[in-house]
């Protein structure tokens, strides 16, 4: 997406949440046809399941639907609705830690398994569960808000501004945070290789 | 920390580059503008970090599930002010019972006033009851056992027991 073209779709979910605000319903569900996809792989980010992440990404707008009125800045809207998946996503991930011990396999086997069965390229999904699990690798280095930085910035592809909104943090506090996962990154990460190499 | 401006720039500066160019110092951001080999190490670092970021977004399974647009929301102005008169209709009428039932007669100004004739007339009633009570204590039936209720006159009673002084002169 280049830069214009980013720009204007800014100005056009400010326009559409400023409708929202409003109580125009037509306005909410364009911006959850134009953000669904974002919200659900953010949500994927953070729990690796299929499912989990799309309940997620329905509470997540129903959640910004009932709060909508509490928006000051529309302009603001893409960072408030990001800041309510993260801590759906936080609230989520904090009840799963306390249900671990009753689940027989953990959401990442479930998730490929269930990939699986509905995928036929086989190659495919094995590539795909191997790079998950160097993902899962890399961010285990991290700790919380690095992952949280990190993900946001490479993943997600918020700029600083945008992480420093979303988290409540201010910009230099995230620029230390991603100095420092990048530093993780570059010295053990598998997808960095090239780069450790080009200046060993 | 590099001690010229002619070296290249340290792994640490190469990441603040990334995180943010504007974190070098005056001199690291002029060495970087001219020096091919640290903007090589930088922007390759960054397009591996773009390329991760495009293979991860590629490896999500795609969205099945159809999001619901959630239920309208009751909460326009009009309704959410509607219901103050009624919320006040409903205080006032409890207001009322509660000193209807509780108190309204305690406060009001009747019982400082004198106490009414009928009142007073059924105060005496009242105080002669207990009089009555208080003297006559037992049943009706209990007085005609002890004789009390009989109405003897003197002669009688003279008859039946006689002073002790008559007897002793006759």
């Amino acid at each position: 997406m280049t830069t214009e073209e980013s720009k204007n779709m800014c100005l056009r979910i400010a326009g559409l949440a400023e409708k929202a605000m409003a109580g125009n319903r037509g306005s909410f569900q364009e911006l959850i046809i134009m953000l669904q996809e974002d919200i659900y792989r953010l949500a994927y980010y953070r729990t690796f399941s299929q499912m989990d992440a799309e309940d997620i990404t329905q509470e997540v707008f129903v959640q910004a639907y009932k709060k909508i009125k509490t928006l000051h800045d529309p302009q603001r809207f893409r960072a408030w609705l990001y800041t309510i998946a993260v801590n759906r996503c936080n609230d989520f991930l904090r009840k799963k830690k306390y249900l671990f011990l009753l689940q027989s396999r953990s959401a990442q086997e479930q998730e490929f398994g269930e990939a699986g069965t509905m995928n036929n390229d086989y190659t495919d999904t094995i590539a795909k569960k191997k790079f998950w699990e160097q993902v899962r690798l890399l961010l285990d280095k991290f700790s919380a808000m690095e992952r949280q930085v990190f993900t946001l910035r490479f993943m997600d592809h918020r700029n600083i501004n945008e992480i420093a909104t979303i988290l409540g943090k201010n910009e230099s506090t995230i620029k230390t945070h991603l100095y420092r996962a990048l530093n993780k990154a570059r010295e053990e990460s598998l997808f960095f290789q090239e780069y450790r190499e080009s200046i060993s | 920390m590099r001690k010229h401006n002619d070296e290249h720039l340290l792994h640490e500066q190469i990441i603040w580059a990334v995180v943010d160019e504007k974190e070098l110092s005056e001199g690291d951001q002029l060495h970087l503008m001219g020096c091919q080999l640290c903007q090589g190490r930088v922007s390759q670092f960054m397009a591996e970090l773009q390329v991760f970021g495009e293979r991860a977004k590629l490896s999500v399974p795609p969205l099945t599930k159809v999001l619901q647009m959630p239920a309208p929301e009751r909460s326009t102005a009009k309704y959410r002010y509607s219901w103050i008169p009624f919320a006040g209709a409903a205080a006032m009428a409890g207001l009322v019972l509660f000193f209807y039932f509780l108190g309204m007669d305690a406060t009001s100004p009747k019982l400082i006033t004198v106490q009414g004739p009928e009142d007073l007339l059924e105060d005496e009633y009242l105080m002669q009851e207990i009089s009555e009570m208080v003297e006559y204590p037992l049943p009706e039936e209990m007085y005609e056992i002890t004789g009390e209720a009989l109405d003897f006159d003197d002669d009688f009673l003279q008859f039946v027991v006689p002073d002790f002084q008559e007897n002793s002169q006759s």
